[in-house]
């Protein structure tokens, strides 16, 4: 197998709580810079969460040239096209007519299909006393809007995505709740090895940060209620810690053959170097405390990448902020790297962005690309109370760490117990 | 790929209107007994559309006995677990495990993968927020404040796409490397894929394949029906008459193994996945190119892939959905890829409906069963192949398989088109 495919990040898109491109995003991240706030996007006064970390300043109305494609478009599509259209603005390369086919596109969707103006629009028609009566729907007042109808499907960011930007290869978007993302790029490595295409687009985007989404992480009390203090409210690995922050975003990265990218002169971040993948079969929201199923995850990517764990300097840690989960991560960690553990750095990038959801994997992949392409580590910002089942890792705390990286792994452990685990390799590492 | 292990299709399983056994499913194809009745999930009296191929008077037990689970899942995770099961147990695999030595179990779970092509959601999942939505009348203070009280804690975790990945594996403990794709109707088919794929790398030993999606809901039928998608009758693949696709509902499953395992445990083998393509024609949510480039393009890369040439294919499944543009198109790009002269052509959906994210992977189950059985079902519902391209060899009688190969086509929103490549085992 000594002819494997190398696969080169050669552009990056994104769109976070922190920044509308990717030098925003990656200098609020080195400054440890919060998104976290108030919701703004609808009034949220009266949950028991009412902070997120939503985009700001975002330009919906030119997320990308084609207006018309833009009527099909939600909250998180625009997202979605605006940092792909980064991501190869970034690249200096883009599919053409001649070799559409040979472009690949995979996303990590979010599962939010509905905005909560079509579903009030449904309840105002069809449900008004409160009960759902189907006939509601044919009444001649109901805007049967095709529209509307077309942008709510599983697919209709794939499709938005793929004619926007004229790829005609391999397309697929994949749903793994938080680990979407990591998932995402890991099929797309997979799909450019095997040689259905020579170059891909991948990565997620998501906004659940609207009232039922809202509504559904407040139910399960998955979130910091930290009201007062938004930006000190998602902590991974701090002692206090109590939640996760609800964000949103998309984030893409461009992906081609090494050769290639190097053949026409292309900067290349990082080599997308290994991924791994497990099921924890445990319980649908929580990680093993044994760090069984993340341990599996990392162990693949490291093989995966040919790699062993005093190679990595860096990890993007899943980092929810959650009490079990981060715990559970520390110990995965710890049972994988054994002696080598305090000598890699280790932060989440949800400290700052918070959690994009389907999109977190992809635009911590990024984040992991940035950090080999500048080498700094960038700070696990808001840690202040050690907790003593997370002290094994070396936590970037304070600021951000200047260091040279020659590796690094990013995970994504998702609801439902899907585990994914990317391994990033720096360019002059990779042609030593 | 002359160098990648062979892949083994070692068991199936499958739930739609026609039956909650792949035998059962197979036996309404074959005896010409179409799964459409009137609409139950709703009165639909007044509709436009009131048919559909419902899994009508089944409860939830005989799928899925664990009660407790059916909490916290949704009724199309309760299809996938239940067919993912079926394929699961039907390979054998769960008793080989117990034959194994105990220390070797765990490295067998991290070796056993799962792939689910899941239809995502239903747009009825949220309206358990109607009440809520009444009660706060639009004072999203309210909304907010009386949220616990009104809507169950659990309906973030019941309406989770991947809930069948998630169950499916800790019921059988499939540990190993996993994807949950969300490519509407090529979530199923590209399941398979992406399965077989991970035994060609090594990624894993043995790894089920599941679809499932339930479209049968008010909002779904009333969307296809204004996009001008839906029968309000029959459906009637590639006839010269169609009018649109007709709703189905359930899940399909198959378990695939690296042959030599297979071969090694003496399970009894169904078929042989030989390949895939998978391309999109970037038109956007619902257009489609006229001339097939999609299916033809799906055709020649799954064709190589396998190994194989139009000359070996001995029968297609198609798509065959019953709307105007998607079969016009589909059959261009089978007579195109196969230069005007493909084998016997044969589709389900008038049968079993359309079950979008499990229509192809239940196409895959019942065209190894065709191979099986040595025949090409009839399409009963057809009377006469449309003009435009009469040349294609569509039937209403069962016609003769020219070989012991497949090959299945499943197309959907986003220009998706996927072709996959089987060759059944002689039973």
């Amino acid at each position: 197998m000594s002819q494997r495919v190398r696969v080169a990040i050669t552009g990056i898109g994104m769109v976070t709580p922190i920044g509308n491109t990717t030098a925003e995003t990656w200098a609020g991240l080195r400054a440890g810079k919060s998104g976290a706030g108030p919701i703004t996007i609808f009034d949220a006064s009266g949950f028991s969460t009412r902070i997120g970390a939503e985009v700001k300043g975002f330009d919906f109305e030119n997320a990308i040239a084609d207006r018309k494609l833009l009527k099909l478009a939600s909250r998180s599509h625009r997202f979605a096209l605006n940092a792909a259209e980064q991501a190869f603005a970034d690249a200096g390369i883009r599919p053409t007519a001649a070799d559409a086919e040979r472009w690949g596109f995979v996303v990590g969707a979010g599962m939010m299909g509905v905005s909560y103006e079509e579903l009030e629009s449904v309840h105002r028609h069809a449900a008004a006393d409160g009960e759902f009566n189907p006939d509601g729907l044919l009444s001649p007042d109901y805007p049967a809007d095709p529209i509307a109808f077309c942008r709510t499907q599983t697919n209709t960011g794939l499709s938005l995505l793929t004619k926007n930007f004229g790829i005609r290869g391999y397309a697929t978007a994949v749903h793994t709740a938080c680990s979407s993302g990591g998932q995402a790029l890991g099929t797309a490595l997979k799909v450019m090895r095997r040689g259905n295409v020579d170059a891909m687009i991948a990565g997620g985007f998501d906004s659940m940060l609207n009232p039922i989404g809202l509504s559904g992480f407040c139910l399960l009390g998955a979130l910091s209620t930290d009201n007062d203090t938004p930006e000190r409210a998602s902590r991974p690995f701090d002692g206090t810690r109590n939640g996760f922050v609800l964000g949103e975003g998309a984030a893409f990265l461009v992906l081609e053959k090494w050769e290639s990218a190097r053949a026409r002169g292309a900067m290349i971040y990082a080599e997308l170097a290994g991924d791994g993948n497990s099921l924890s079969c445990y319980r649908i929201t929580d990680t093993p405390p044994d760090g069984d199923g993340p341990i599996q995850a990392i162990c693949q990517s490291l093989a995966d990448a040919r790699l062993k764990p005093e190679d990595i300097d860096y990890v993007n840690a899943h980092g929810t902020s959650t009490m079990m989960n981060d715990r559970s991560e520390c110990v995965a960690l710890g049972a994988v790297m054994g002696d080598h553990l305090p000598n890699f750095a280790v932060s989440s990038s949800k400290s700052c962005m918070g959690h994009l959801i389907a999109a977190a994997g992809a635009a911590e992949a990024a984040v992991c690309a940035l950090a080999i392409r500048d080498g700094i580590a960038p700070v696990n910002a808001n840690f202040a109370t050690p907790d003593p089942q997370c002290s094994n890792i070396n936590l970037v705390t304070g600021q951000s760490r200047p260091m040279r990286i020659r590796a690094a792994l990013s995970n994504s452990l998702g609801f439902g117990g899907s585990n994914s685990s990317l391994t990033f390799r720096h360019p002059d590492f990779v042609e030593a | 790929m002359s160098n990648s292990p062979r892949i083994a299709i070692t068991g199936s399983g499958a739930v739609c209107g026609a039956g909650l056994t792949v035998e059962k499913i197979w036996a309404a194809v074959i005896n010409g007994q179409s799964a459409v009745t009137p609409i139950t999930q709703w009165d639909a009296a007044r509709w436009p559309v009131k048919v559909a191929a419902g899994v009508n008077g089944v409860k939830n037990q005989e799928l899925v006995e664990d009660r407790k689970l059916h909490k916290s899942i949704s009724r199309t995770d309760i299809f996938g677990i239940y067919a993912g099961g079926e394929a699961i147990k039907s390979s054998g695999i769960p008793s080989h495990r117990e034959t194994l030595d105990a220390a070797m179990v765990p490295h067998f779970n991290d070796r056993s993968g799962l792939v689910v092509g899941s239809g995502g959601g239903t747009y009825s999942s949220n309206y358990e927020y109607f009440p809520l939505m009444t009660e706060s009348g639009g004072d999203m203070r309210k909304f907010g404040a009386e949220l616990g009280s009104s809507v169950n804690p659990m309906w973030l975790l019941k309406n989770l796409p991947n809930n069948v990945l998630c169950h499916v594996g800790i019921r059988h403990m499939f540990k190993g490397t996993n994807a949950c794709i969300t490519n509407q109707c090529a979530g199923g088919v590209l399941a398979v894929a992406e399965a077989a794929e991970s035994l060609r790398t090594d990624e894993a030993d043995r790894i089920a394949a599941v679809g499932h999606d339930t479209p049968i809901e008010p909002e779904t039928v009333f969307g296809y029906h204004k996009l001008g998608l839906l029968s309000r009758d029959v459906l009637r693949p590639f006839d010269r008459t169609r009018s649109g696709t007709i709703f189905g509902e359930g899940a399909a499953a198959v378990m695939l193994e690296k042959f030599d395992n297979a071969q090694a445990r003496k399970a009894t083998i169904l078929g042989e996945f030989l390949g895939h393509g998978c391309v999109t024609e970037a038109m956007g949510v619902v257009d489609l190119r006229p001339d097939g480039d999609g299916p033809a393009r799906a055709i020649a890369l799954a064709l190589l892939d396998a190994g194989i040439t139009t000359a070996d294919v001995g029968m297609i499944v198609a798509h065959g959905n019953g709307t105007p543009a998607s079969d016009a198109s589909e059959a261009k790009g089978i007579l195109c890829a196969f230069g005007g002269n493909p084998p016997p052509v044969t589709a389900f959906k008038w049968c079993v409906g359309h079950l979008l994210a499990a229509s192809g992977i239940l196409d895959l189950v019942l065209a190894i069963e065709a191979l099986r059985h040595g025949v090409v079902p009839g399409v009963p519902t057809l009377n006469e192949v449309a003009a435009e391209f009469s040349s294609l060899p569509v039937s209403r009688d069962p016609q003769r398989p020219r070989s012991d190969v497949a090959l299945v086509l499943c197309r959907g929103f986003g220009g998706m088109n996927v072709a996959l490549v089987v060759r059944a085992a002689k039973p």
